[in-house]
C-alpha cells in the first residue's frame, strides 16, 4: 500500500469517529468501535513511521508529506476534515505510539466546538499522543485574497463576461474569448478552494437579464457538479466553457419571443425549440472547431436530451447524450426551476426541485450525476429559508459533506418572527432542532440576496 | 533564517532572464535553470511547500521581501502581477519537466501572453496560483431588488406538490453504491481519453438531416481535414457519406491533391490492420482525378498485400475506365509504369492490352514482367510465349511460370524443343527447371513418355552434363507424382547408371 491510501484510509476513519462522536454517547458502541479501528490503523502505520501527521496548508491536506487529493471516493470525508482543521485553526495533528481509544476519543469529542474553546480544551486535557500546532497569522490568506471577496469579485466579473458574450453574438460582433476562458479557470479556482461561495452565488437570482444570469449559474452548477465527480481541471474548463453557451443559441431566436411575458404559443414553443439546432451554428461562429467548440457544440445540441432518449432536438433514442451533456441537463432544469421568470413568477423551492429531479432520475436525468448533484447540494441547498421546529427561520447557508439533510443554517427570525444577528446553527451537531419544512423565504419577507452578497 | 525561499526566487529570476536571452535548450540557460530545480527540491523535501506574494515589483515570502526589480521589462514580479498572479506556490514532488514547463511559460512576453491562461493550460500538479482579475476594473454588484408580491406562498407551495405529485416525506439516499461508483470512474475515464470529434460529427449529421446549412458542411469538411489528419477514416468516411448526399458538393475534391495523397504513406504500412482497412474504405471515395497521385504513392508501400490492396482500390476508383492510367504509361519513372501496369491489369479490359502494347519491349525487365502479369490477368498467353526469348533470364522465367499457370498446350512442342536444343544446357537450373515445369504443365499424356526417355537415354559422350537433364526429367516425373509415374522412378533407382539412379533417388525422396 501507498502513502497515499494510507492516508485516504486515515482520514475516512477519522471523519467516520468525528461523526460518530456528534451523534453519539462517547461511551457508545459505535463510538468505541470507530475509534478502535482508527487507533488500529495508526498503531499499525507507527510501525513503518516515526509518528503520523495530517497537516492542513491553504487547500491542501497533507498526510506525512504527501498531499491527498479530491477525488469522487472519499470527497466527502476529505472536505469535511479539511473544512474542520480550516475553521478550528488547525496547522497540523501529530499521533505518537502511545495514542489509545480513550484519548483519541476525548480529542474528537472537542472538535465541535468553536476555534476558541477548541484551543482552550485542547490545551485543558493536556494530550500527551496527540499533538496540534495551530496556525498563525503569516499561515493565513493575504487581505487581496480572502475568499468572500475574491470570489464575489470572480463571480460578477463573470456575469459581465457573459453577459458581454451574449450581448455581442446578439449584435454580431465579435467576442472575446480569451476573457471567457480567463474567467472560466477563475471560477474553477474558486469552487477548489470553497465550493459554497459560488454555488451560494446561483442561489440569489435575478443580479442580471435571466438569460446571463442563467447561463453563468448552469455553468457554475456544472463546474460544481464536474469538480464532484474528480474531472480534472482542463476537463472542467471544457465543461464550463460549454455549460455557460448551453443556451446560445437563443441569440438566433427574435428577442421578443425570449422575453416574451405571455404563455408561448405552440408555434413559438417549436420555434423556442430550435435554440439547440441554432446553438451549434453560432458556437461554430463563436469557438470554430477546437476541442472546447466541439464539445460546446455538442452540448449546446444535447442539452434537451433525457436520459431515457426523449428530448429535443429529435434524435436517435439509442444515442446516449454525451457525459457533459447529461451534467448541463441536470444544472440546467435545476437552475431554470428554481429562478422566477416572466412566466414563472414564483419558482420551484430548491428542495421541491431536487425532489422533481429525484422522481425523474433514469427518465429525464442520469441517476448516478443525479445522486451526485443532491451530495453537491444537499436536500436544503445553500439559499434554501427553512422552518425549524423550534420555531426558529433561517437560511441555509453550507453543507454538511455526508449529512445532506442537515446544513448550517443562519437563523433570521426566531420563534416570534423577530430578526436575530449572528446565530448560526449546524443541524448536524444539534440533533435536538429538526426541519420542519422549507418555505418561500418572501411570505417572511427576507431577501436572500442580502445575506449572500 | 532560513534563506531558501529568497535563493530560490532570485535563481529563478536569473533561469527566466537566461531563457530570454537564448532558447530554454541552450547550454546557457540550462546553467540557470538546474541549479534552480537542485534549490527547490531540496528546500521542499524539508518544508513541502514555498509560497510567494506576487507585488507590481516585488515578490514575498511570509510578509518578507525576497525579490525586488522595478524595470518592467525584466521583472519577474512585474510579469507575473500584470496577469493577475497574486500568489504562487510550489509543493513538494515538482519534477524537472514540470518546472521547466512553468519556466518557459513566464518566460513568455507578457505584453503578448496571458501568462495566468498559459499557466492554468498547463495544469501543473504541484504549482499552484491564484489569480485575481484586474483590480481597477470597478465590478459593479447590488443586491437584487426584493420584489413584494402578492401571492400566497403556502397555496403556491400546495399547488406544485399537487402538480408533481410530491411525496415529501419519500426517502431520498443519494450515496453511490461501489458498482455505480465504479461506472461513473469508467464513465469519466472515457470522456477524459477520447476525443469530441466523434460525437461533434454525429451532431452536425444530425442537424443536417433537418436542414441543409451550408456553415454546417463547412464544418464538416473541416472536420473531415481533422479526421484525415488524425488518421481517423472511420469518422472520415462517415462525413463523407453524408455530404455525398448533395449532388452539388464534393468533399473530396480539396484533398485530392499530391501532398495529401503521398503524405497518407505512413498509413500505408501502419502496424494498425484497422487503420489500414478504414483508409482502403475511405479512399474509395477519391475521384479518378486522385489516381496519379495514388500511383504515386503506391512507391512508399513496404508491404506486398497493401500495394496489392492499394492496386485494386486505385482500379476500383478508375472505374473500368483506363484513360487517366493510360496516360501515366507515358511516364519515364519505372514505379510509376509498374504500378499503372499492375492497377490496369486488375481492370482486366481487353483495351488494356491495346494501351500495353508500345510497352511489350519496354528496356526495363521490371516493366516487362508487370506487363506477363497482367498478360496473365487478360489470358493473353500468345504475348507471354513473345518472351521465352527475352534477353532477361528473370523475365523469361516469369513468363514461363505464366505459361504453366495458364495451360498453354500450344507451347509444348515448343517448350519440348527448347529444352532439346543445346542452348538449354547453358541456361541456369532455376530456369531449366521452370522450362521442366512449363512442359509438364502444358504436356498431355506423352510428357510421361518424353520425360522417361531423356531419364533413361544413352549417353555416349557428354555424360557428365546430362546428369542434370536426368535430374529435371526425374524431378518432373516426380511432380506429376501419380503411380505409374513413381513406377519408372523406382525401376530407376535400380539402375546401375549412378546418374539415373541419383536422379530417381533424389526425385522419390521428394515425393
Amino acid at each position: 500500500m501507498s502513502v497515499y491510501k494510507f492516508g485516504t484510509d486515515i482520514i475516512s476513519l477519522f471523519y467516520a469517529l468525528v461523526k460518530a462522536v456528534q451523534v453519539y454517547d462517547l461511551n457508545n458502541d459505535v463510538v468505541v468501535k470507530a475509534a478502535k479501528k482508527i487507533v488500529y490503523n495508526i498503531k499499525t502505520l507507527l510501525n513503518i513511521y516515526s509518528h503520523i501527521q495530517l497537516v492542513r496548508y491553504m487547500d491542501y491536506v497533507f498526510f506525512n508529506k504527501q498531499r491527498l487529493r479530491f477525488e469522487i471516493d472519499g470527497y466527502a470525508a476529505l472536505q469535511f476534515i479539511h473544512d474542520k482543521l480550516k475553521n478550528l485553526a488547525i496547522k497540523s495533528i501529530t499521533f505518537s505510539p502511545g495514542i489509545d481509544e480513550e484519548e483519541m476519543i476525548l480529542f474528537t469529542s472537542i472538535f465541535k466546538n468553536n476555534k476558541e474553546s477548541f484551543m482552550k480544551d485542547y490545551e485543558a486535557l493536556k494530550f500527551t499522543n496527540i499533538i496540534v500546532e495551530f496556525s498563525t497569522d503569516e499561515d493565513e490568506v493575504p487581505d487581496f485574497l480572502r475568499e468572500g471577496e475574491r470570489i464575489k469579485r470572480t463571480y460578477f466579473k463573470a456575469l459581465k463576461v457573459t453577459r458581454n458574450l451574449m450581448q455581442n453574438l446578439w449584435m454580431n460582433q465579435p467576442v472575446d474569448v480569451k476573457s471567457s476562458r480567463r474567467i472560466i479557470y477563475n471560477l474553477i479556482d474558486s469552487l477548489s478552494q470553497d465550493e459554497f461561495g459560488l454555488l451560494t452565488l446561483t442561489a440569489v437570482k435575478n443580479l442580471d437579464d435571466y438569460t446571463y444570469n442563467h447561463s453563468l449559474n448552469v455553468g457554475i452548477l456544472s463546474l460544481a457538479l464536474g469538480q464532484r465527480i474528480g474531472l480534472k481541471k482542463q476537463m472542467l474548463a471544457k465543461l464550463g466553457s460549454a455549460a455557460i453557451l448551453h443556451d446560445i443559441g437563443k441569440v438566433a431566436l427574435p428577442k421578443e419571443l425570449i422575453y416574451k411575458s405571455k404563455r408561448l404559443t405552440n408555434e413559438e414553443w417549436e420555434l423556442l425549440k430550435k435554440h439547440s439546432d441554432y446553438g451549434v451554428k453560432e458556437i461554430l461562429k463563436t469557438r470554430g472547431l477546437d476541442e472546447t467548440g466541439l464539445i460546446s457544440m455538442t452540448i449546446a445540441y444535447q442539452h434537451h436530451w433525457n436520459f431515457n432518449g426523449s428530448g429535443y432536438p429529435v434524435h436517435d433514442k439509442n444515442e446516449q447524450p454525451v457525459l457533459f451533456s447529461r451534467i448541463v441537463r441536470i444544472c440546467d432544469s435545476y437552475d431554470a426551476m428554481t429562478t422566477p421568470r416572466i412566466y414563472q413568477v414564483v419558482p420551484y423551492l430548491p428542495h421541491f426541485a431536487l425532489r422533481v429531479m429525484w422522481k425523474l432520475r433514469n427518465v429525464w436525468f442520469d441517476p448516478l450525476l443525479t445522486k451526485i448533484f443532491v451530495q453537491l447540494l444537499g436536500l436544503y441547498p445553500v439559499g434554501s429559508c427553512l422552518e425549524l421546529d423550534n420555531g426558529e427561520i433561517g437560511l441555509v447557508i453550507r453543507q454538511n459533506q455526508g449529512y445532506p439533510d442537515q446544513p448550517i443554517v443562519k437563523i433570521i427570525l426566531d420563534n416570534k418572527e423577530k430578526r436575530v444577528e449572528d446565530k448560526i446553527i449546524d443541524l448536524s451537531m444539534n440533533g435536538d432542532i429538526k426541519i420542519v419544512r422549507a418555505i418561500y423565504a418572501q411570505k417572511y419577507g427576507i431577501n436572500p440576496a442580502t445575506y449572500f452578497i | 533564517m532560513d534563506n531558501g525561499p529568497g535563493d530560490i526566487i532570485v535563481s529563478l529570476a536569473k533561469a527566466v532572464k537566461a531563457i530570454q536571452m537564448y532558447h530554454i535548450s541552450h547550454p546557457s540557460a540550462s546553467n540557470f535553470y538546474n541549479p534552480l530545480y537542485e534549490k527547490m527540491v531540496t528546500y521542499l523535501k524539508e518544508h513541502q511547500i514555498v509560497e510567494y506574494q506576487i507585488d507590481k515589483f516585488k515578490i514575498n515570502h511570509r510578509n518578507k521581501v525576497v525579490y525586488k526589480e522595478e524595470e518592467k521589462e525584466t521583472s519577474v514580479a512585474f510579469r507575473l502581477f500584470r496577469n493577475g498572479i497574486r500568489n504562487i506556490s510550489f509543493i513538494n514532488g515538482i519534477d524537472f519537466d514540470e518546472l521547466i514547463r512553468f519556466l518557459k511559460i513566464i518566460s513568455m512576453s507578457s505584453k503578448d501572453e496571458d501568462i495566468a491562461l498559459e499557466l492554468w493550460e498547463g495544469d501543473f500538479e504541484h504549482i499552484n496560483f491564484y489569480v485575481i482579475e484586474e483590480e481597477d476594473e470597478i465590478i459593479d454588484y447590488k443586491v437584487p431588488d426584493f420584489a413584494e408580491m402578492d401571492v400566497d406562498y403556502d397555496a403556491k407551495l400546495r399547488e406544485i406538490i399537487a402538480r408533481e405529485n410530491i411525496d415529501l416525506n419519500a426517502p431520498i439516499q443519494p450515496e453511490l453504491g461501489s458498482e455505480e461508483l465504479q461506472t461513473l470512474k469508467n464513465e469519466i475515464d472515457e470522456a477524459e481519453n477520447s476525443s469530441a470529434i466523434p460525437v461533434a460529427i454525429t451532431t452536425l449529421i444530425s442537424y443536417l438531416n433537418t436542414e441543409k446549412v451550408h456553415e454546417i458542411i463547412n464544418s464538416l469538411i473541416e472536420l473531415l481535414e481533422l479526421c484525415m489528419i488524425s488518421r481517423n477514416f472511420r469518422d472520415a468516411i462517415r462525413i463523407v457519406n453524408k455530404l455525398n448526399e448533395y449532388p452539388d458538393i464534393n468533399p473530396i475534391a480539396r484533398f485530392e491533391t499530391e501532398s495529401i495523397i503521398v503524405g497518407f504513406k505512413d498509413v500505408l504500412n501502419a502496424s494498425s490492420e484497422d487503420i489500414f482497412n478504414e483508409f482502403m474504405s475511405f479512399i474509395s471515395h477519391f475521384s479518378k482525378r486522385s489516381i496519379p497521385h495514388f500511383i504515386n504513392l503506391m512507391a512508399y508501400a513496404k508491404l506486398s498485400n497493401r500495394l496489392s490492396e492499394l492496386r485494386k482500390r486505385v482500379a476500383y476508383i478508375a472505374q473500368d475506365d483506363p484513360t487517366t492510367l493510360a496516360l501515366l504509361l507515358e511516364k519515364d519513372d519505372i514505379n510509376i509504369l509498374v504500378n499503372t501496369i499492375a492497377t490496369l491489369g486488375l481492370m482486366k479490359s481487353r483495351e488494356t492490352v491495346g494501351l500495353l502494347q508500345p510497352l511489350i519491349g519496354h528496356p526495363n525487365a521490371l516493366v516487362r514482367t508487370e506487363i506477363i502479369i497482367v498478360l496473365v490477368e487478360l489470358d493473353d498467353a500468345a504475348r507471354i510465349a513473345l518472351y521465352l526469348n527475352d534477353c532477361d533470364e528473370k523475365v523469361r522465367i516469369k513468363a514461363l511460370q505464366s505459361l504453366a499457370k495458364l495451360k498453354y498446350t500450344v507451347i509444348y512442342y515448343d517448350i519440348l524443343r527448347r529444352i532439346k536444343s543445346k542452348f538449354f544446357k547453358e541456361l541456369d537450373f532455376s530456369e531449366q527447371r521452370e522450362y521442366f515445369n512449363c512442359l509438364v504443365a502444358n504436356g498431355g499424356h506423352e510428357v510421361i513418355t518424353e520425360l522417361q526417355k531423356m531419364l533413361f537415354k544413352w549417353v555416349l559422350f557428354g555424360r557428365k552434363s546430362y546428369s542434370i537433364m536426368r535430374k529435371l526429367s526425374a524431378m518432373a516425373l516426380a511432380d506429376i507424382g501419380t503411380e505409374h509415374v513413381l513406377n519408372i522412378l523406382k525401376r530407376g533407382a535400380k539402375k546401375r547408371n549412378k546418374d539415373v539412379n541419383n536422379a530417381c533417388q533424389m526425385a522419390l525422396r521428394k515425393t
